[in-house]
């Protein structure tokens, strides 16, 4: 009699289903075109022209303001001259090769030369994209990275050490300061080499927020961990938060002079109206009339005081209510922002191994970046933090700004139509 | 008047049963609520003083007196909210008022405060500075001058004198300056004196003094031994026409506000509008014997801002003349501004007319307007004034004019 061995039910209704296929590539290519998208190139218009109506006006006198400004403004100019200029030796070649009168000699050349100026042109584009896209407001500042295991008990514990020795290989080289603010392993202490429960690693040169921004997500990893005895590949993951630090004594808070200031608000920008007596007033009139209404015209805040009977006083009680209502709105404000941030990050119920940003493969020897599509081989000098993890990240830097090219003409569309 | 709707009376009562009464002279409900606050806020501080001296501390009687009297007063309207309280801000400063005396008005804090701003700004200006105010009532001008100016420069001696032609407004002027002398942020600087003439009449008029009459300007100077030169004049003259004191005038005014400080005396053979005007020529003489630089002279409204400010381009001595509105600090909105022959300055209504003569200009930092288009080389003037001891010599050289003038009369005090 023959025996068949009692197999579960469950694994083998699994062989009926189809693998389950879910793999998220959000882009596979970086997208290379020579156009530039129009509301890109309109904006670019409209700031060549700023930037020549400023430099007129610097030759007359000098101003902060509009020097800073015109420096802003100079990269993008440049930029766009460079790609007018590629665009017009394009067609011109374009020209040259579509008559049928060119000069068989003079066709090969120009043929020949279409190729090198095409790529001239893509890079123009592309450099022209990138100077219009705004830099990230926190991009100058210092940051924090936090580094947790996911999915994947140990393994990826073990893995999350890694990460974290990787990113410390990266500071040392690229000489980003940084230091361990908290270290913690499984067993609850600070010891090295026990797998990694939780670090946070601060790395305050500037620009670090920039520059390591496109990190955060969860890292996966395929490999036959230390802990498995069988030698069977296992899928763990580990989680990266990139937050900036914002130092709170480095925003002068309690400052009014200081634009940077939350309490600060230009006076010009403030509408003062004083309640005036009825009629002819001076000496035809004698009621108290000392209310004083501050509006703020850009945010619209208006704040009226009718307190004390000296106008002067009502006055000043105006402003420090107004200053304090706005520096509120202000910090609501960039709260709102940082919480969104946490959020965008990778949301904790967002941590399992689908939802990966980068793929580090053992087996092959490889490092895939989901985002940008880019894959590299020499797995061991990115987990030094060496220059191939310089090119991934590069890679995910310039995915990002598409990204933002997207959003900023996402953002432009509506305002144009109300234009028309 | 309208009748106050009876839904507004019964909100009022709602809230406090004090304010029905006083929405009479109020008229909407929101002022009234303000001055029942502040009725309160007097009365707890009346209370809390009565009861450290020992009286009795009740609060419900005295609020409901002061209620009565700002709602009737013993006549049909009720009287100034600042007669119950005792006292109206001018700028930064309490004034006592009392009943007789003019009440301090925003206005003429606004454009006294702009005027002090602006010769507090000045780079030049002498060691003693010296101010006449003419009319002076409860003594407001000078205190707040010298409280703007010394707030925050104290290199400037000051020297005040206020003139009046009551000797209750003399009293309250002076008790005034004492309150003030014992707050904190007085600054102890310069001197400030009240003086009892009589601005309207002329010394040399042949006509018999009564003995009780206050001396005309001149003589009264004199007599007092008082300074014959000055250097700025400001006055709140009276400059409400009878006619318009009929009609224009608030109710609470006209019944409470002692008419000698709001309509000039009446004249055979003058017109309304020319017994409006009475007291500016004698202002505009007054500054010309004192020899005054700067004068700031309080008016009704534009049309007698023009009027007044036609008497002063009649005198011929003046190098600039400007009309200033209820804010003078403030830019103008851009709306229907009427083109004029003199420069209009601020928001509201007319309120003042300003001149000024030879170093006045500089003190009022007018003269670097057409210079400063030129860049940084207008410095020039500034460095001259370095250079030369007297400023008024070099002044002379822009204006030939003030320099005949300044050659012919010399300070001899």
């Amino acid at each position: 009699m023959k025996v068949t061995p009692w197999v579960c039910r469950s694994c083998l209704s699994r062989f009926a289903r189809p693998l389950p296929s879910h793999h998220i590539r959000f882009q596979s290519t970086a997208s290379t075109s020579e156009s530039v998208p129009p509301a890109l190139l309109a904006r670019a218009r409209t700031i060549a022209f700023e930037h020549k109506q400023l430099t007129e006006k610097l030759t007359d006198g000098f101003d902060t303001r509009a020097a800073k400004k015109l420096g802003e403004y100079s990269a993008i100019v440049n930029a766009l001259k460079e790609w007018d200029k590629a665009k017009e030796s394009v067609a011109e070649l374009t020209s040259l090769i579509n008559d049928p009168t060119t000069d068989p000699e003079l066709l090969a050349l120009a043929s020949d030369d279409l190729g090198a100026t095409r790529t001239h042109l893509v890079n123009a584009s592309q450099s022209l994209t990138t100077s219009l896209v705004p830099i990230h407001p926190f991009a100058h500042l210092p940051c924090l990275l936090e580094i947790r295991p996911g999915a994947g008990g140990s393994e990826a514990a073990i893995f999350a050490g890694d990460l974290l020795r990787m990113y410390q290989g990266f500071c040392n080289r690229n000489d980003f300061r940084s230091t361990l603010l908290k270290y913690e392993n499984i067993n609850g202490t600070q010891e090295a080499g026990v797998p990694l429960s939780e670090a946070v690693l601060e790395i305050d040169s500037e620009n670090a927020y920039g520059v390591f921004r496109s990190e955060a997500g969860v890292h996966r990893v395929q490999r036959v961990p230390a802990t498995e005895t069988k030698g069977r590949t296992h899928t763990s993951a580990a989680s990266v938060h990139v937050l900036p630090s914002l130092q709170e004594n480095s925003l002068g808070e309690n400052d009014i002079e200081d634009p940077e200031s939350d309490y600060y608000i230009d006076p010009k920008e403030v509408k003062l109206e004083v309640m005036r007596a009825r009629g002819a007033g001076g000496q035809h009139v004698n009621t108290t009339e000392s209310a004083v209404r501050l509006t703020h015209i850009p945010t619209n805040t208006t704040v009226s005081m009718q307190d004390s009977r000296s106008q002067p006083k009502n006055k000043e009680k105006a402003w420090v209510l107004l200053r304090s209502r706005l520096a509120q709105t202000r910090r609501e404000k960039r709260e709102e922002e940082m919480v969104a941030m946490r959020r965008s990050v990778v949301g904790v119920a967002r941590m399992g191994r689908g939802d990966k940003v980068r793929t580090y493969n053992w087996n092959q020897q490889r490092v895939t970046d989901h985002r940008s599509g880019t894959t590299v081989h020499d797995l061991d000098d990115v987990m030094q933090g060496g220059h191939t993890l310089d090119k991934v990240m590069e890679s995910v830097r310039s995915w990002l700004m598409e990204k933002d090219v997207e959003a900023l003409l996402a953002e432009e569309a509506p305002t144009r139509d109300v234009k028309k | 008047m309208p009748r106050l709707p009876t839904s507004l009376l019964r909100k009022a009562y709602a809230i406090d049963s004090l304010l029905p009464p006083l929405l009479g002279p109020c008229r909407d409900l929101n002022s009234a609520r303000n001055e029942l606050r502040w009725l309160r806020e007097h009365v707890d501080k009346v209370s809390r003083a009565r009861y450290t001296k020992g009286g009795s501390s009740a609060k419900g009687g005295l609020l409901r007196t002061l209620v009565r009297k700002r709602v009737s007063g013993g006549k049909p309207i009720g009287a100034p909210l600042q007669y119950g309280l005792g006292t109206e801000y001018f700028g930064d400063l309490e004034i006592e008022v009392r009943p007789g005396v003019l009440i301090p008005r925003p206005e003429t804090a606004a454009s006294v405060t702009h005027l002090t701003r602006l010769v507090r700004d000045a780079r030049e200006l002498p060691t003693e500075l010296r101010i006449l105010d003419l009319c002076t009532g409860t003594g407001c001008i000078p205190l707040l001058f010298h409280d703007v100016f010394y707030s925050v420069r104290s290199d400037v001696e000051l020297r005040f004198l206020g003139v009046d032609i009551s000797s209750k407004a003399i009293a309250l002027a002076n008790r005034n300056l004492q309150r003030l002398r014992r707050s904190k942020k007085y600054v102890h600087k310069g001197v400030t004196e009240f003086m009892l003439a009589d601005v309207l009449v002329n010394p040399f008029a042949d006509r018999a003094r009564r003995p009780d009459e206050p001396l005309p300007l001149k003589s009264a100077l004199n007599f007092n031994k008082k300074r014959v030169f000055w250097d700025i004049l400001v006055s709140n003259p009276p400059y409400i026409s009878p006619s318009a004191f009929r009609t224009t005038t608030a109710r609470s005014v006209r019944g409470f506000e002692p008419r000698l400080a709001l309509v000039p005396p009446g004249e055979a053979g003058r017109s309304d509008t020319e017994q409006g005007d009475a007291f500016y020529p004698m202002l505009l003489v007054a500054a010309i014997d004192a020899e005054v630089k700067i004068v700031l002279l309080e008016v009704a409204d534009l049309d007698q801002a023009y009027r007044v400010a036609r008497m002063a381009q009649g005198m011929q001595v003046y190098d600039g003349i400007e009309i200033w509105r209820d804010q003078p600090d403030q830019a103008h909105d851009g709306s229907s501004q009427p083109s004029s022959e003199f420069p209009i300055i601020g928001q509201g209504n007319g309120r003042s007319v300003l001149c000024w003569r030879g170093p006045g200009a500089l003190w009022l930092g007018k003269n670097n307007g057409e210079a400063s288009n030129a860049g940084p080389l207008v410095q020039k003037p500034y460095s001259e004034l370095d250079s030369v001891s007297k400023p008024e010599a070099v002044h002379s050289s822009l204006h030939p004019e003030s320099f005949m003038q300044m050659q012919g009369g010399r300070r001899n005090v």
